[in-house]
């Protein structure tokens, strides 16, 4: 722990903030981690994420790479080979796609594929889903995309303290690891508290509640958040469980928050079908069937294309739409 | 609201003040990167100068006439907080607004 | 004219020469000196589409900085590159595909720059013109997405091509596609395989880079290895060609010698067209993270807008009030397109789920209905 930042110190900060503190603590404590992707140094990326690292730690650890996704992942699996702990950054969640193919074929199996010898501590940044009104390809969830792939781990965080840690956390593991962003939260602050991470495996009830629990993870924790606050007012105690893995996914959890609610709903911003909803419902289902008053239900965007800015507010689940599922439970009768 | 000031910068070897001759912006103009901000006479010749950065004047010094030394204030740009990333908008924080109401006969079994 | 066959390629040309070895691919210099002067008439032309671009993007950034548009991608410096290639289309048989900063090819193709705009919007993503009436693609995000695309088109216009009469004289032979891209996307792996296809299969398809010195904030050198992607072309054994992109004349003729090379069965172009990108990358962007005003000035070459005037008046092709009458054209247009790119209304809901499939499945159609009954546009 450096002098200038000592256990415990609670700061408020934006998720843009607690992500750049991240890396820069990685990079000075771990002499084999490097930053690398497109404008990530001399511009600071993108979003800002990697601002001044490059001035800090020198081109060498922090660098720009050419304008090419598969490029940037196939390199990072050669630096893991080569002993060092790359943390790639993909510019937008849909700029992903070009590097699908690496994601897939190389990094998630290299540890399999060389029967242990060569593991791939890589931690892959994605700023991911929607709300900035952007451009095409600048607004996609493709968590259920990754949490298919074996050999990944999928996490997101929803606070710029869940953010601060997880990215220290991820970037710990032995194993390759999918760090969504989400990247409409990126500039809201709340409180960090570097000192205290708390417990960062598997899910995390952030709101307590008994009669019904929301699932989510993201930007959608906040708005389950809201959606709680509002049911409480229609005397509804809603319990917010942010699932931070997507994978692993944390079943106990899932099962200890139904269990004592006996109601889901499980909301994210992807479309519904094979979405990663459709995995928590089946573990909540195998869990909980006993004691569930009724089917789980799933709140997300549509099986279409994520949809241009104007639209979008239309295809992210609303409190609206996130009510209307929570009433549908509610009112779920057997037989 | 965050605020960037622009110095008048060194116009040449040696230099150390420059006089106002016109400002070409006022306060509450937005300029962009590479518009001319000010004209400036040094003892060697008069110049525009081009604004470093894109963004809205909240303050420019000096009146025409007036001299500046190299290195003070010459402009201080008004730019947001919270810049968005290279594409989209950073999105604004709405109050829950809701129409749906929620109504369970809750039977505690 | 400053057509040049790109100098790196000579070392192949020679070493061919010498060996006579067939074996070696054959590199064909355009017939660049086949392709008349434009006219004082065209000269005319083109200034008009210039100055109508360079005015519609100047006021793209003033909309973005007034909230009427969330974001833009401006192509100062871009306009000579982007008009004069566009400029050289037969819009009657050929084909564009662009990215996302192709504002100047959209309306040299006489795209409705409402429609155009609505990307920037937000309204569509793709844009609201038809791209098979305007020859347009949809505009698309992913640089280099478009390039195998071009290819594709460009060998379908081969496939159905038996009974087009081959033909070297500008009415006649294949239909050609031409892909836009820059110097960032020359990164990517699909434009290697977009050009070894091309290569291979003999495509009628012009590459058409703008190499505008930077990706965001990393300049051609740092992006592209060996300095220059017209150098590429030697090993797809493609004939390629290096222009001033500043110089709209220039570009046009050297996009119509590589039509005329295309249309002829002779395979694909690449054209690199040397320009600068003058602005940022985005509205949002801040080139002064990574560049100086005083690189700008050494680096930005001519202004392609002012050089095409100086010409008109140089050459007698046109005089002042001429200039003048075009800038207050330009002026107007631009102003029709900000009332009608402020009238443009968020689109019915109900299309998210229209254009998902040809024949949507009952699944989303419930999911439409679930939408239009929990929504606020019921």
């Amino acid at each position: 722990m450096e002098a200038d930042a000592p256990a415990g110190t609670v700061e408020t900060m934006s998720m843009q903030a607690a992500l750049n503190r991240a890396l820069a603590e990685i990079l000075a404590e771990d002499p084999k981690a490097v930053v690398l992707g497109e404008d990530v140094g001399r511009l600071g990326g993108v979003f800002r994420i990697t601002d001044g690292l490059q001035k800090q730690f020198g081109a060498d650890r922090v660098f720009d790479t050419p304008l090419a996704e598969s490029g940037i992942l196939g390199m990072s699996v050669g630096l893991a080979m080569a002993g060092f702990h790359p943390i790639p950054e993909v510019q937008f969640d849909g700029f992903a796609y070009p590097a699908v193919n690496q994601i897939i074929t190389q990094l998630a199996r290299m540890n399999y594929r060389s029967r242990g010898t060569m593991p791939m501590p890589v931690t892959l940044r994605v700023p991911s889903f929607g709300g900035i009104r952007a451009p095409e390809h600048h607004g996609e969830s493709l968590e259920a995309l990754f949490a298919h792939v074996p050999g990944l781990k999928v996490v997101s965080p929803s606070s710029p303290h869940q953010a601060y840690h997880l990215l220290k956390h991820a970037a710990a593991q032995p194993d390759p690891v999918i760090f969504m962003e989400p990247k409409s939260r990126y500039w809201q602050k709340d409180t960090v508290d570097t000192g205290t991470p708390g417990n960062l495996h598997g899910s995390q009830v952030v709101r307590e509640g008994r009669h019904l629990t929301l699932v989510a993870w993201g930007a959608m924790v906040a708005r389950c958040l809201q959606v709680a606050e509002l049911a409480a007012e229609d005397g509804i105690e809603i319990e917010v469980l942010d699932l931070r893995w997507l994978k692993p996914i944390d079943a106990e959890g899932l099962a200890a928050s139904v269990s004592k609610t006996r109601r889901a709903v499980v909301v994210h911003e992807a479309p519904l079908t094979a979405g990663l909803g459709a995995e928590v419902a089946a573990l909540i289902t195998q869990h909980c069937f006993d004691t569930l008053k009724a089917p789980v239900e799933r709140v997300t965007g549509f099986d279409v294309p994520y949809p241009s800015g104007d639209l979008e507010d239309e295809y992210i689940p609303n409190i609206d739409r996130i009510l209307f599922g929570i009433q549908r439970v509610l009112e779920y009768r057997r037989g | 609201m965050a605020e960037i000031s622009f110095p008048l910068p060194d116009l040449g070897e040696g230099l150390i003040e420059a006089t106002v001759l016109e400002w070409l912006v006022a306060p509450g103009d937005q300029v962009e990167r590479n518009q001319p901000l000010v004209e400036v006479e040094t003892s060697k010749s008069a110049v525009e100068l081009p604004s470093p950065q894109a963004g809205v004047v909240a303050r420019v010094y000096g009146e025409a006439g007036e001299k500046i030394n190299v290195g003070e204030p010459l402009v201080v740009f008004e730019v947001p907080d919270d810049t968005a990333g290279i594409v989209g908008t950073v999105p604004q924080e709405a109050p829950a607004r809701r129409r749906v109401r929620l109504s369970a006969v809750l039977d505690e079994d | 004219m400053r057509l040049t066959i790109c100098a790196l390629c000579l070392p192949f040309v020679m070493r061919i020469a010498e060996s006579g070895d067939s074996r070696y691919v054959s590199l064909m210099d355009l017939d660049t000196t086949s392709i008349p002067e434009l006219t004082a008439e065209e000269l005319r032309q083109l200034y008009k589409l210039l100055i109508s671009t360079r005015e519609l993007d100047l006021a793209a950034v003033a909309w973005q900085r007034q909230g009427i548009l969330p974001g833009y991608a401006p192509e100062l410096g871009q306009e000579a590159a982007q008009v004069g290639s566009a400029f050289a289309l037969d819009t009657s048989r050929d084909f564009a595909f662009p990215t996302y900063r192709e504002m100047g090819v959209a309306l040299t193709l006489g795209v409705d720059m409402v429609e155009y705009m609505s990307t920037h919007k937000a309204s569509w993503h793709g844009g609201l013109y038809n791209p098979v009436t305007t020859r347009l693609a949809p505009i698309q995000a992913v640089v280099g997405g478009s390039v195998l695309h071009a290819v594709g088109w460009a060998h379908g216009q081969r496939l159905g091509a038996a009974d087009v009469v081959r033909s070297e004289d500008e009415t006649g032979g294949l239909p050609a596609a031409i892909t836009y891209f820059g110097d960032g996307a020359s990164s990517q792996g699909d434009v290697h395989e977009a050009m070894n296809f091309a290569g291979v299969l003999k495509a009628p398809v012009v590459f058409f880079v703008q190499n505008n010195g930077w990706a965001i904030s990393l300049p051609t050198e740092e992006q592209v290895a060996g300095g220059t992607v017209a150098a590429r072309a030697a090993g797809y054994g493609m004939a390629a060609v290096t222009v001033d992109g500043n110089d709209a004349p220039a570009v046009v003729r050297a996009t119509r010698a590589a039509l005329k090379h295309a249309r002829s069965g002779n395979g694909p172009v690449l054209i690199e067209a040397m320009t600068y990108r003058r602005g940022p990358h985005s509205t949002s962007d801040d080139p002064g993270r990574y560049r100086t005003l005083d690189e700008e000035r050494r680096d930005g070459g001519e202004d392609p807008v002012a050089r095409l005037a100086h010409l008109l008046l140089e050459s007698g092709a046109a005089d002042q009030a001429f200039l003048d009458n075009a800038g207050a054209e330009a002026k107007a247009h631009t102003e029709t397109v900000r009332e009608g790119v402020q009238a443009l209304k968020p689109r019915p809901g109900q299309e998210m789920f229209d254009y998902v499939f040809a024949e949507p499945t009952d699944a989303l159609k419930a999911q439409a209905r679930a939408w239009r009954e929990e929504s606020e546009h019921v």
